[in-house]
């Protein structure tokens, strides 16, 4: 597999008293085409900070991103992002939110809504074409985001914590519906989460963050086959897992409430 | 009553009539029994026979079109020239630094005070008119709407541009329809001022319009006539508040979602 993103030495520093905050220490990481790489960390960790610098959204201190050997100097229709927040076009239906993009690009109208119509139907949205998002519950809304994301057809998907507002049940149908997808369509996915069963469950790699000042801790494989039934969570190679992840996350949840020295 | 609770719609419409109702009943109170002077304050028949008068045999209706032209005439034009900028300023922000000081201290000079300067510039006929409503209603649209447009929800714009969005489509795809229907909120509060400052422009140097009929009546003590004038204006009022609300529920149903 080739590696189509390439962060290196990557940091970020907000300004501000005291030479301002170090939200992300240098950082190397490499994603492979197809990769489903989960960065787990706890909050404030700048796994966000991270994730919107590979969309553009924010600049980098220092270091660089690279997607397919070209600098990322701003967003762009070749990341499409999935936000914590619900963030459709709540003038638009659900039909329209997805074509967004696709209209974005001057892609004729039938042909935009046929491909919009194509990825609903992929996240089990049949029917809703024409509600507005406020007519939509929270999971639907994330839905409709993920498909409007998907139906750009970018490099690689961005997702940052999509499922993080969504109550316990509803979010593990969703999991399990993104697994469905990435083993259909074998998308490139960066997702950030600070839910331990949610990173092992979704990734084939688990990058582990540590505490202000954000940095990679460790970058584990997720040895669970594929096509993965939410069954695995009982597994022991799971549960092994599981609690290795805990230990190391545990640590940096204390550290990062000032209970324990650096 | 509890704070907060609402009410049935039948209820609000029985108690808005109610004091309507309980207005005319102390108008007709204080001045049928002769509390209060006729010279002071017509009494409510008085003052719609005289307003009868007034349409039939005074060409009040001609006043009355004159008015609703000056205030809608004067507003588009505030309104083209408002939208733009407001929306520009809204946007991009070296627009609104070099814009926005001047309009905040413009909007705090009283339109009424330009009248004699406008009547030396304009002359007493329709542009003075226009001028002043224009005046008036210019500065505040500009600076409400800015706002608006300023506070769209950043990650709408943020989704927007990881979804291919050029700066112009984060303008007229995210931006305008984002801020519209605030933008039209905006419009029909404007519209409200601007009727008083209408009536002020045609209190001074106008041979036409509400305003001139109410200069005219004052000179006769015509205290009847007077009040038909504030209450057409209020109706009116009342009646394009209405219908801009309705228009604005119609134009932007996912805003009330």
């Amino acid at each position: 597999m080739t590696n189509i993103l390439n962060i290196s030495k990557l940091s970020k520093t907000f300004p501000g008293a005291n030479g301002g905050t170090v939200a992300l220490e240098a950082t190397d990481l490499t994603v492979a085409e197809n990769d489903f790489i989960t960065i787990l960390g706890p909050s404030g960790c700048g796994k966000s900070t991270l994730l919107r610098m590979v969309a553009g959204l924010d600049t980098p201190t220092t270091g660089s991103i690279t997607l397919d050997g070209k600098t990322v100097s701003g967003p762009g229709a070749d990341r499409g992002m999935v936000f914590q927040s619900y963030t459709l076009f709540p003038w638009l239906t659900v039909l329209q939110n997805v074509c967004f993009g696709l209209r974005e690009k001057g892609l004729p109208l039938p042909e935009q809504q046929d491909k919009a119509r194509h990825f609903l139907a992929k996240v089990g949205l049949k029917g809703f074409e024409n509600h507005f998002p406020k007519q939509l519950s929270g999971g639907m809304q994330q839905r409709t985001a993920l498909a409007r994301a998907l139906a750009n057809d970018p490099r690689i998907l961005l997702m940052d914590e999509p499922f993080g507002a969504l109550d316990h049940q509803t979010r593990e149908l969703m999991q399990e519906l993104l697994q469905g997808i990435w083993e259909a369509e074998q998308k490139t996915v960066l997702f950030v989460t600070h839910d331990i069963d949610e990173a092992i469950f979704m990734g084939s790699r688990v990058v582990v963050m540590s505490a202000r000042p954000g940095r990679i801790k460790c970058d584990l494989p997720v040895p669970i086959a594929h096509p993965r039934h939410y069954s695995v969570k009982t597994t022991p190679v799971f549960t092994e897992l599981k609690a290795k992840l805990t230990e190391e996350i545990r640590i940096e949840v204390q550290r990062a409430a000032g209970l324990m020295g650096v | 009553m509890r704070p907060l609770q609402p009410v049935s719609p039948g209820t609000r419409v029985v108690l808005g009539v109610s004091f309507f109702i309980l207005f005319f009943a102390l108008w007709s109170a204080v001045t049928f029994s002769g509390y209060v002077s006729k010279t002071f304050l017509a009494d409510p028949l008085t003052m719609v026979r005289s307003g009868y008068d007034l349409l039939v045999n005074q060409n009040f209706a001609y006043d009355i079109g004159m008015t609703v032209w000056r205030v809608l005439g004067g507003f588009a034009l505030a309104a083209v020239l408002a939208i733009p900028l407001g929306v520009l300023m809204g946007a991009y922000k070296p627009i609104e630094a070099f814009f926005e000081p001047f309009v905040s201290f413009a909007r705090y000079l009283p339109a009424s005070a330009f009248i004699p300067l406008l009547i030396l510039w304009a002359g007493i006929g329709e542009a003075q008119k226009l001028s002043v409503i224009f005046i008036g209603s210019f500065f505040q649209l500009v600076l409400m709407i800015a706002v608006s447009v300023g506070n769209t929800r950043r990650d709408l714009v943020e989704a927007a541009y990881t979804l291919g969005a050029s700066d112009r489509g984060i303008v007229t795809r995210v931006l305008l329809p984002s801020a519209s229907p605030e933008i039209a909120e905006t419009l029909r509060m404007v519209l409200g001022w601007a009727w008083t400052y209408v009536i002020v422009a045609e209190l001074i140097g106008a041979s036409s319009g509400i305003g001139h009929m109410i200069t005219d009546s004052q000179a006769l003590l015509a205290t009847d006539q007077i009040i038909f004038g504030i209450i057409v204006i209020g109706v009116i009022g009342l009646v394009t508040d209405f219908a801009f609300k309705a228009f604005n529920r119609k134009l932007y149903p996912w805003a009330r979602l």
